[in-house]
C-alpha cells in the first residue's frame, strides 16, 4: 500500500511540469515506457532512466519516484532470479529486471503529477465511454481513501491483540483476513452509496454533460511534446543505427 | 496509570497532531477529551495502545513505555473502540466477533465461552449470537464493538467518538454502561464531540486545540469557563447554558447547573 501511495497518488503541485497538459504528460509517459522497450543494452536502459529521473527533477517528484524504485527493487530481484535461473545470462536478467524498474517509473510518472480530474480529460480526449471514464477515475480518486481504510482498519484489529508481522508466511496470510474482510465489505457499500449519491444527482441525465473546465493546449505544451517526440526519434535512432549493437 | 510526558507527534504531512502534551491519568478516573476537528483528541488516545509512537517525549501506560512495547502486549491492558464499527467487524457471527481478542490473547474456551455469553448479555445482543455482524444496524454494531473491547476486560476502556449514529436511547445506554465502568474501578477515556452526552457523565475534561491541552479540570468547572470553550471551538451544554441565564435573574434559584440538575433528578425521582 505505501508503494502504491507513493508511486502512483496523486498530490498537487506546482512545477513546470505539473502544470503541462495532461495529454502532453501521457505522452512524454508513454514514449519513455516504448523506450524502455527498445533498448537492447543496459548502458542504453541506464541513459533512459537518466532522463527518466532528470523529469522526476523537474516535476519535483525526485523523493517519490526514488522511494517507487525502491519499492519495485523488490519485484524486479524476483524477475531477475527467475530471469537468470532459465537463461544463465547474467546481462539479459539484469536488463529485464532493470526494465521493469523503468517501466513503473515511466507509469509512475504520470499518475503522481496527473490529478483525476485531468485523467478524466485525457480519457474523454481518447473518446472512451463516460462510464468507463468515470468508473476508471473514481477508482484512481478513491486509492488514497482505501488507502485511510486500511490504516485505520490495521489500527483497530491490532488494537484486539492481532500480531501482523508475527508467524510464518501462511500465518501472516491468515492474519490478513481480518483487514481485507471489512476493506472489502467496506468498498462495496461505499461504492453502492456513491452510485446512489450520483444518479440522485442527475448522473446520467444527458448523454452529453458540459464540462467546469474546458483544458486546451498552450503554446508551452505544443513546444514541449514536439521536443519529447524528436527526442525519442533521436533516442530510437541511436539505439539501432549510431550505437553499437549488443543485442541480448 | 496512563503518563504523557511532552508529548510531540508530527504526521507525514508536516502537520503538527500534538504539540507538547503532558498528562496524567489515574486508574478509575473517567477522563473526556474535548476539542474540534482535527485538534489531536484521536492521534492522543492513539498513542495509548502504541498505535502511534511519539515523535518526543514519552507516553507510559503502567509504567511500561509505549516505545519499547507492542500494541498487542498495550492491547490486553487498554482497549479501544474506534469510532468506525464497519472498519473492524469482519468474522461469521456476532460470537466469533466478540471471541477474536480473546483468542489472540489465548484465553482458554471455557473462559472464551463465558466472556462471550457476558458481552452478548450486556449489550442486549443474545438474538444475533449466530448471525453475520455485517448485517446488524448501526446501533447494534456500536454495541457489538464495546462487547468485543469490554470482553478481554482491560483496565483502561477508550472510547472514540461512541456516540456517532446512537439514537437518544442509545446514548442513555452507553452513558449507563461507563458508569457501570467507572464504578468497577476501570479507567474510561472517552473522545467525543457531544457535549451533551458528556455533561451528565461529570468526568474530568481535557480541552484540546491544533495539538495542545487548553484545559484539564472538572466537567463542572470546565462546562462554565466560557472562554475556554470558545477558544476551542467547544459548544458549551445547553443545561450550563440556561441555567447560567438563571442565574442572572434577581431571585435564582440555584446557584449552579450541578445544583439544579440534582435538584431536577430529586424531583423527578
Amino acid at each position: 500500500m505505501m508503494w502504491l501511495s507513493s508511486g502512483f497518488v496523486f498530490r498537487r503541485g506546482t512545477s513546470v511540469y505539473h502544470r503541462l497538459d495532461s495529454r502532453v504528460k501521457l505522452l512524454i509517459s508513454v514514449l519513455m515506457f516504448v523506450t524502455t522497450l527498445l533498448v537492447r543494452s543496459l548502458y542504453e536502459l541506464a541513459a533512459v532512466l537518466a532522463f527518466m529521473i532528470v523529469v522526476a527533477a523537474i516535476a519535483t517528484v525526485l523523493r517519490r519516484v526514488a522511494r517507487t524504485m525502491l519499492f519495485t527493487a523488490a519485484f524486479s530481484l524476483i524477475i531477475f532470479v527467475l530471469n537468470f535461473a532459465i537463461t544463465r545470462n547474467l546481462e539479459t536478467s539484469l536488463l529485464y529486471a532493470t526494465r521493469f524498474v523503468a517501466i513503473v517509473v515511466s507509469t509512475s510518472l504520470f499518475f503522481i503529477t496527473t490529478s483525476p480530474d485531468e485523467l478524466e480529460q485525457v480519457m474523454k480526449t481518447f473518446r472512451f465511454p463516460r462510464d468507463v471514464v468515470f468508473a476508471f477515475v473514481t477508482a484512481v480518486r478513491f486509492i488514497p481513501v482505501m488507502f485511510l481504510d486500511t490504516i485505520q482498519i490495521m489500527d483497530a484489529q491490532k488494537s484486539r491483540g492481532l500480531e501482523l508481522e508475527k508467524g510464518n508466511v501462511f500465518r501472516r496470510v491468515r492474519n490478513m483476513i481480518p483487514i481485507l474482510i471489512p476493506l472489502v465489505v467496506n468498498s462495496v457499500v461505499r461504492s453502492g452509496e456513491l452510485a446512489e449519491a450520483m444518479e440522485s444527482r442527475a448522473y446520467g441525465a444527458v448523454p452529453r454533460p458540459t464540462s467546469l473546465v474546458e483544458y486546451r493546449a498552450r503554446a508551452t505544451d505544443k513546444v514541449v511534446a514536439v521536443a519529447a517526440v524528436i527526442v525519442f526519434a533521436i533516442a530510437a535512432y541511436s539505439f539501432y543505427f549510431v550505437l553499437p549493437a549488443r543485442i541480448l | 496509570m496512563i503518563e504523557f510526558q511532552d508529548v510531540t507527534y508530527v504526521h507525514q504531512n508536516g502537520v503538527r497532531a500534538l504539540d507538547g502534551v503532558s498528562l496524567k491519568i489515574e486508574p478509575g478516573e473517567t477522563v473526556a477529551i474535548v476539542g474540534e476537528n482535527g485538534a489531536g483528541k484521536t492521534t492522543l488516545v492513539k498513542h495509548v495502545t502504541g498505535l502511534l509512537k511519539p515523535a518526543t517525549g514519552n507516553v507510559l501506560v503502567d509504567g511500561q513505555n509505549t516505545r519499547e512495547t507492542s500494541t498487542a502486549q498495550l492491547s490486553r491492558k487498554v482497549g479501544v473502540a474506534f469510532q468506525n464499527p464497519d472498519h473492524q467487524l469482519f468474522s461469521e457471527s456476532v460470537e466469533e466477533e466478540i471471541s477474536f481478542a480473546l483468542r489472540n490473547f489465548g484465553f482458554p474456551p471455557p473462559l472464551v465461552d463465558k466472556r462471550v455469553k457476558w458481552g452478548l448479555e450486556l449489550f442486549g445482543l443474545e438474538e444475533y449470537r449466530k448471525s453475520s455482524p455485517l448485517v446488524l444496524s448501526g446501533g447494534e454494531k456500536k454495541r457489538l464493538t464495546l462487547a468485543c473491547i469490554l470482553a478481554w476486560d482491560p483496565e483502561v476502556v477508550i472510547l472514540d467518538e461512541p456516540t456517532v449514529g446512537q439514537d437518544s436511547i442509545q446514548k442513555e445506554k452507553l452513558a449507563g454502561t461507563i458508569g457501570m465502568l467507572a464504578s468497577s474501578g476501570k479507567t474510561v477515556v472517552v473522545v467525543s464531540h457531544d457535549i451533551e452526552f458528556l455533561w451528565p457523565i461529570q468526568p474530568r475534561v481535557v480541552v484540546m486545540k491544533a495539538g495542545r491541552v487548553l484545559g484539564d479540570g472538572p466537567a463542572s468547572e470546565l462546562m462554565q469557563d466560557r472562554g475556554l470553550l470558545d477558544s476551542a471551538r467547544v459548544a458549551q451544554p445547553q443545561l450550563v447554558e440556561f441555567f447560567e441565564r438563571l442565574a442572572k435573574r434577581p431571585r435564582a434559584p440555584f446557584a449552579d447547573p450541578l445544583e439544579a440538575r440534582r435538584w431536577a433528578e430529586g424531583e423527578a425521582e
